[in-house]
């Protein structure tokens, strides 16, 4: 419809090119070339239109650029890269590195023969150099659509049709794109805490908890996931006294190993972090001048008001689709929100497809980038691979905490026989060095084939080792291919390899 | 001897892996005798080989064979070597006979049976193509389990073959472990003398065919043999989102959806081009070539004075719009610093075909530019001059009147419009600074 109205105009144009703007003198073969033009160019239906520039959505949409795809990206944020880079991922690490500088230098160099005069906390910098970091990460990735040949449009995107996108520009205006396919990627937000009113300055989620203005003497994290463990970190190390309030009998998420998970306690108590677990947080008040939190413990009963300066709500996050129109077109969620798909990513209509946290599956950045490439890889070849059985975790307070395929709770409720070699950090020789040896690596194997089921590390650099234990499961690899292969000394790498030696053998070292 | 006995082995070390294969898919089958017989394939008796020639087949059909028995004879353009019998067994059909050429590796050239097999009742296989591999999936089907199939090419998919029992769909498959073996396989193997050969009896359950440590240990009755293959599809099942049991949120009423097509292939784009020609008189440029003659005694042949204004015009042309912008740039106007900086001209690689027009004048002729002489690049002489030369474009014809012409891709006319009229201006106006 919108085509054939385009068409003639097109032609009409490139007919009075042909009359007016010849060159002087030219090749009639020329002539007869440029009267085959007109076609097509001007037609505005994309291929893929992705809604959404987080993880998910630029991934897809520098994929598909690079697949020689005309593709559009809206997002409404202002600047790409979606919670991640703005306000998850990439921010919280900044802090978390600099704090554990800070943290660092002010209990730990002496130690290593390091006489530092005055320590100060200049948190204004601190926010800067976070700011930079994300502003410089965002802006990489405009570039990249450029290079790629990705249209970036700021709006808010609604369906108004099968193949309709409706765009209202954040700098005014309207505009409708067509796409042959569409992608949703609109991510997640912050599950809200019933009876707690966000307003990022007390009550905060983990968007506010990158940006407050001062170090809170006290906080309480609601919540003992990933994210509240890791702000709450950054925040204690800064200063603040931090309580971890946990509905769960354990922290890290149901995903961590209960042994790890137990040693992370343990650590990051010898830390200052208070932990709460069995406890449900009943309701808070925000009136006075601190926050109260009644919280009980989840069985028994026993009440108890906590007093804090500022509360992080973390307990997850959910699907965020709202304002996209879903009901335009009748697509359809579950009862978390989550938009339904099939294998290929697919709705209910084949060629509007979903990426990333708004759909199934865990709400990690690098999950969501994979299936981005491979929903592009759906639609361009006709085939896609995301291996959901090894996608890592990390929790980056210190020491890391990483895991990649399944723990020893799962691997046990699945009734397969299992082995488990261990080898702690004190054992390490660079750890030794670093003095930093808290944490071990643990293997789960198969008892019978060796095959590995699941890494989890506690340690330093965890974050980085899953690498191989993710490759390994990748390839099906057993505990003993990883003990055949040499590892380099003196790395921290070389207790992931001894674990795997005491897996299938004994560690040499230990 | 020994070298006899060497060279036999070389070549059946060269079969078999393809007999084989059709021996180790055999013996999947729970009775032998009511199955099929074995296509018999051309063999790849090196690995560049691609296809070869029958020699002689030294069994006829219905004869019997047993283990080592040659076969038939093989050439190719390098060699011809024995084929062996890995197996006993019967020839029932030779398909291509003695003399046959340009035979491609992997297609039937006979069917074998086992022994013992009555050939009367012994069913035919259809012809396979070579290799066929997993049944490539379609390309949107929305087959709803295991996605990872298929992935790779010729491997079997490990859960489904390797539950060794008839049930499966043995078909030969080959099971070439093609890559290096998992250190642990390659110990294990070692450790209790397995033959490398015997990899193709093993069912491998990695990811991919890959042959896994616990393959190895079941092939040696360590572990019952199909656990391996349980434990994989166990695994695999782990890669895979759980879409099922979706409990659907309460919806709002929806238009009935209509699946579209999904992609329609774009015409490819033709690159456009357009040829710029402009006429320039070389009318000046005999003039100041003569007069050097005659004052300096120098010849300055027309290349030169050519193949300098082609210099002097290609210096800060403006930029090609099919020219891709550099990352520099991209990043730039990324940050908003596009419009800050002016964008300087680029240097252009234009380089003129020259036309001689019938000329009044013959006594001019002009010698095409054929290159830019390596000299005048190195000594890139009157640059700054172009730009105030290029202001005053010099119109109508002259004598020994030429014609420059350069391709530009669509949308680039202008540029080297640019171009043409810089050199006109620099032939025609004043050739002399060309050589000072």
């Amino acid at each position: 419809m919108l085509r054939s109205l385009l068409v003639p105009r097109a032609a009409a144009r490139s007919a009075f090119k042909k009359s007016s703007s010849l060159p002087a003198v030219i090749a009639p073969s020329s002539i007869a070339r440029w009267s085959r033009r007109g076609y097509a160019t001007e037609a505005e239906e994309k291929d893929l239109v992705i809604i959404g520039g987080g993880v998910a959505g630029y991934v897809a949409a520098i994929k598909a650029g690079q697949e020689g795809m005309k593709v559009t990206c809206i997002e409404k944020r202002g600047t790409l890269g979606g919670t991640c880079l703005n306000v998850g991922c990439i921010p919280s690490k900044a802090l978390l590195n600099n704090s554990h500088l800070y943290h660092q230098i002010l209990h730990d160099t002496k130690a290593r023969g390091i006489d530092v005069g005055d320590v100060k906390l200049n948190l204004a910098q601190m926010m800067k150099s976070k700011d930079t970091a994300v502003s410089g990460l965002t802006k990489g990735v405009e570039f990249l659509f450029k290079k790629n040949g990705v249209e970036y449009v700021k709006g808010t995107a609604s369906f108004a049709g099968e193949h309709e996108i409706k765009v209202n520009l954040t700098e005014g205006g309207e505009k409708t794109i067509i796409g042959k396919n569409i992608l949703i990627a609109t991510g997640s937000e912050a599950t809200p805490f019933p009876g707690l009113e966000i307003d990022e300055k007390r009550i905060i989620t983990s968007t506010g908890a990158i940006a407050l203005d001062k170090v809170p003497e006290s906080m309480v994290v609601i919540g003992g996931g990933i994210i509240g463990l890791e702000m709450g970190s950054v925040w204690s190390r800064l200063g603040s006294k931090v309580t971890v309030v946990e509905f769960l009998g354990q922290i890290g998420g149901p995903g961590m190993d209960a042994e790890i998970s137990k040693a992370a306690q343990k650590i990051l108590k010898k830390q200052g972090i208070d932990f709460k677990l069995n406890t449900k947080v009943l309701g808070g008040d925000a009136t006075g001048d601190k926050i109260k939190l009644e919280v009980e413990a989840a069985k028994g009963g026993k009440k108890e008001t906590l007093d804090a300066d500022v509360v992080l709500v973390a307990i997850g996050r959910r699907p965020y689709t709202a304002g996209l129109g879903l009901e335009n077109v009748g697509l359809e969620t579950d009862e978390k929100g989550r938009l339904v798909i099939d294998h290929e990513f697919r709705t209910k209509l084949p060629h509007i497809r979903v990426v990333g946290d708004c759909t199934f599956g865990p709400m990690l950045a690098h999950k969501a980038e994979e299936e981005a490439v491979a929903v592009v890889e759906w639609i361009k070849k006709g085939y896609g691979h995301v291996n959901y059985g090894a996608i890592p975790s990390v929790m980056y307070t210190h020491p890391e905490v990483a895991w990649v395929g399944q723990n020893e709770q799962e691997v046990k409720a699945s009734g397969v026989e299992y082995k488990i070699g261990t080898f702690p950090f004190s054992a390490n020789s660079r750890a030794k060095t670093n003095l930093d040896t808290e944490g071990f690596v643990k293997m789960i194997a198969d008892a019978k084939t060796d095959r590995i089921l699941g890494i989890h590390i506690i340690g330093p650099n965890a974050g980085e080792m899953i690498a191989e234990g993710t490759l390994a499961l990748e390839y099906g690899a057993s505990t003993e291919d990883i003990g055949r292969t040499s590892h380099a000394h003196p790395t921290l790498a070389e207790a992931f390899k001894e674990a795997a030696m005491a897996t299938y053998g004994k560690a040499i070292h230990f | 001897m020994a070298s006899f006995a060497n060279a036999c082995r070389l070549s059946a070390r060269l079969t078999a892996r393809q007999l084989r294969q059709d021996a180790a898919a055999r013996g999947f089958r729970s009775s032998a005798k009511v199955m099929a017989a074995q296509n018999f394939t051309m063999p790849a008796l090196s690995p560049t080989m691609t296809e070869g020639n029958i020699a002689k087949w030294n069994v006829k059909e219905g004869d019997s064979f047993s283990a080592g028995d040659v076969l038939l004879e093989i050439e190719t353009d390098k060699a011809s070597m024995d084929v062996e019998a890995q197996d006993d067994g019967i020839m029932a059909k030779i398909t291509q006979g003695d003399g046959t050429k340009g035979i491609q590796v992997g297609s039937r050239i006979a069917v074998i049976a086992e022994s013992g097999d009555d050939l009367s009742t012994l069913e035919i296989p259809a012809e396979e193509k070579e290799a066929a591999p997993s049944p490539k999936k379609e390309a949107s089907t929305p087959k709803s389990e295991s996605s990872s199939e298929s992935q790779t090419e010729a491997t079997p998919t490990p859960s489904s073959s390797a539950s060794s029992e008839a049930s499966a769909k043995p078909a030969g498959k080959p099971k070439k472990q093609t890559y290096p073996l998992l250190p642990s396989v390659g110990h294990l193997m070692k450790e209790h003398g397995i033959e490398e050969s015997a990899i193709e009896k093993m069912s491998p359950s990695g990811p991919n065919g890959r042959l896994l440590k616990g393959d190895v240990l079941a092939y040696l009755g360590s572990i019952s043999s199909s656990y391996p293959a349980e434990l994989s599809s166990k695994i695999e099942k782990l890669t895979h989102l759980d879409l099922s049991n979706i409990k659907v949120a309460a919806s709002a009423p929806a238009p009935a959806p209509k699946p579209k097509p999904a992609e329609s292939i774009p015409e490819p784009v033709i690159p456009q081009e357009s040829e710029i020609a402009v006429p320039i008189s070389m009318q000046a440029v005999l003039d100041v070539q003569k007069r050097i003659q005659s004052t300096l005694g120098v010849f300055m042949p027309l290349s030169t004075f050519i193949a300098r204004a082609t210099d002097v015009a290609n210096d800060n042309l403006p930029r090609s719009k099919t020219q891709a912008a550099t990352a520099d740039e991209l990043f730039n106007q990324v940050l908003g610093l596009d419009t800050v900086t002016t964008s300087a001209g680029v240097r252009g690689t234009f380089l003129p075909q020259i036309t001689a027009l019938p000329s009044a004048d013959p006594s001019a002729p002009v010698k095409p530019a054929k290159q830019l002489d390596i000299i005048d690049i190195l000594s890139r002489k009157t640059r700054s001059t172009s730009s105030g030369l290029a202001s005053k474009p010099l119109p109508g014809l002259s004598n020994s009147v030429n014609v420059f012409s350069v391709k530009v891709p669509k949308g680039d006319e202008k540029r080297a419009q640019v171009f043409l009229d810089r050199v006109k201006s620099v032939l025609e106006a004043e050739p002399g600074r060309l050589v000072l």
